[in-house]
């Protein structure tokens, strides 16, 4: 963990050498923290939502929103956008807790298009297809002390880097507790976890909210790093993406696969998308070639052959 | 979102206009349950398929006429179909998620394919010669090529029926959707029944594509707007369920069109609501069994 952390630290200044820039940084900062949380409930819970992108989106308006019209600081957004996420998360994980494999797929794919058209349809609110704009990142400080002028994106990029650092704490906190073993129990075999006394779907309604109390927050920091919150983040693309990072990384065999995921996902979009005008459609076809060919992700290249069958087929 | 309150001959066009809106509905679902069925796939292609058919009639039907056009779209979808089962074939037996993200990039292809050859621009589609105009009911004027596009969608429903109950490919499909296995120790071709499964699926959703382009008018995006109905139609109907599938296109359809009415500006979120409670009460749908999908 320790080295993930240094390189992410000295990455502002080696970007310039590989023709990269800071705010690509930030954004695979970002989406790391997106990423990480998600695959508590992919990877460890072995729940395969395709809806995490309303939950990004949800944090994303939700702090747009609350910089604009109610408060113009900094932190209340931030924790707002968490919060709604959570909440709406929690709401529909209800829905979701005694369900498993396609109908739990299904389903998260219909909850996530419901809050697309809700963001899509309440233009009072959202900007509707215009989205919002104007959103500034604020300096940061203690009042009087210091502070922090976050419109600098090396400062940003920090900010967003101390962020990372204490989710992947976390999460790695998480994943390694008792509740955390719960989940990975629940993921081999959830009639087993049941017989033992586990009450399976408090535990995956847990799973479910915790994850997207992180889609919240990187959502929010989206919508810092945009300056605002187009009607985009809300797209069903962006549940594709997240997981496409998690499985490409290699984030069913590894824990930081879905950081490793983030970088090549979005090095290789900055790439296609400076190439093509039609990089959706090698894009499609990226995603086609990493499920066909390497579904079990990049970390795992030196994973024994049955150990990565096992990592592909749905537990009872 | 003011309520405003409709008139009867309002009333009874729109409630029509639900019940053709559901059977379209239906008839995508169908294809898209087809394959969920049999294979366990998500696909997240058959929207574009759909789209695809639109757009292949679009460009068939000033050369060959609307009929030929009819006949041979599905059928050029139902290739596509076949070719992305190759792909879709890595994914069987494993997390539902590897085929839903497989098809997932194969829509986003097949959607950029259409922007680079036809434009990103909409086409609108005149309805054929001998439907077009509007069809009097007493004093309630109605569109003919609605009622055309209904009994278009209730032939295909009971034409898919009867191969699923009445021949001995349906009696394949429905035992190799239970226990694949079995159906392979007897002898019988699992791997070239679910590819026919699939180009059938697709050719389904290439159909409706057809017989809806008058109807929504043709756009890159319309395949997306077509699926995400048919996950919430499966969803209420209950998975793996013929007759919940219709019921269920016949629900959404409805619905949104009663939303219409009274509120315009909710008409694309009912549908959702109307899933949310439906399985609050029955959590596998209105016709759903415990089966092996869950």
């Amino acid at each position: 963990m320790f080295w993930v952390f240094l390189f992410f630290l000295v990455l502002p200044y080696l970007l310039p050498f590989v023709g990269g820039y800071t705010y690509l940084g930030v954004e695979v900062l970002i989406w790391s923290i997106f990423a990480l949380g998600y695959n508590i409930l992919l990877g460890y819970t072995g729940l395969p939502s395709f809806g995490h992108g309303a939950f990004f989106g949800i944090g994303a308006f939700v702090a747009g929103i609350m910089q604009l019209r109610v408060t113009q600081g900094m932190w209340i957004p931030i924790l707002a956008g968490i919060f709604a996420a959570t909440f709406f998360g929690a709401l529909v994980g209800l829905f979701l807790a005694r369900k498993r494999g396609i109908y739990f797929a299904l389903l998260t794919i219909a909850f996530s298009q419901m809050f697309w058209f809700i963001s899509w349809g309440w233009d009072k609110m959202t900007g509707g297809e215009d989205g919002l704009s104007g959103i500034n990142r604020l300096p940061v400080g203690i009042p009087g002390l210091f502070s922090i002028d976050l419109k600098d994106i090396l400062n940003f990029y920090y900010f967003v880097y101390i962020l990372f650092v204490i989710c992947t704490i976390l999460i790695w906190i998480i994943v390694r507790s008792p509740f955390g073993k719960t989940l990975q129990a629940i993921r081999y075999n959830e009639i087993r976890a049941k017989c033992i006394g586990y009450d399976t779907p408090r535990y995956k309604w847990l799973s479910f909210t915790i994850s997207c109390a992180f889609s919240g927050l990187a959502g929010t920091l989206y919508v810092l790093l945009r300056n605002a919150a187009f009607s985009d983040v809300m797209h069903w693309t962006q549940s594709g993406n997240v997981i496409m990072m998690v499985l490409l990384g290699g984030g069913l065999a590894n824990f930081y696969g879905p950081i490793l995921g983030a970088g090549v996902f979005i090095v290789l979009r900055d790439l296609f998308s400076t190439l093509t005008e039609h990089w959706l459609l090698i894009y499609g076809l990226l995603f086609m070639f990493v499920i066909v060919f390497i579904p079990e992700g990049i970390l795992s290249f030196f994973k024994k052959r049955q150990e990565k069958e096992e990592l592909l087929v749905p537990r009872e | 979102m003011g309520v405003k309150m409709p008139s009867y001959v309002e009333f009874v066009t729109q409630i029509m206009n639900g019940f053709v809106l559901g059977l379209l509905y239906a008839v995508i679902a169908l294809g898209f349950m087809l394959i969920l069925g049999v294979m366990g796939v998500i696909n997240f292609s058959h929207g574009i398929l759909f789209a695809w058919g639109a757009y292949f009639a679009f460009t068939l039907r000033p050369i060959i006429g609307f009929w030929p056009a009819l006949m041979i779209s599905p059928i050029l979808v139902g290739f596509m179909g076949l070719i992305l089962e190759f792909a879709v074939r890595r994914s069987y037996g494993k997390d539902p998620l590897f085929g839903l993200l497989l098809t997932f990039g194969a829509a986003m292809a097949l959607e950029q394919i259409i922007r680079m050859i036809w434009g990103a621009v909409g086409y609108a589609i005149a309805a054929p010669k001998f439907v077009a105009g509007p069809f009097m009911f007493g004093f309630i004027a109605y569109s003919k090529y609605r009622l055309f596009l209904a009994g278009l969608a209730v032939l295909l429903i009971i034409l898919t029926w009867l191969f699923l109950e009445k021949t001995p490919y349906g009696a394949i499909i429905k035992a190799g959707a239970f226990d694949s296995e079995m159906v392979m120790a007897l002898g019988i071709d699992i791997k070239k029944l679910r590819t026919l499964v699939f180009g059938l699926g697709s050719a389904l959703a290439g159909l409706a594509g057809v017989i809806a382009a008058p109807l929504w008018s043709i756009k890159p995006t319309m395949g997306v707007e077509a699926i995400m109905p048919a996950f919430v139609v499966v969803v209420i109907g209950g998975v793996g369920s013929f007759w919940g599938t219709i019921l269920g296109g016949l629900m959404v359809g409805v619905v949104t069109s009663i939303s219409v009415m009274f509120m315009p500006r909710t008409s694309q979120i009912v549908m959702y609501i109307l899933m949310a409670i439906i399985i609050l009460i029955r959590p596998r749908g209105m016709m759903g069994e415990k089966s092996i999908l869950e």
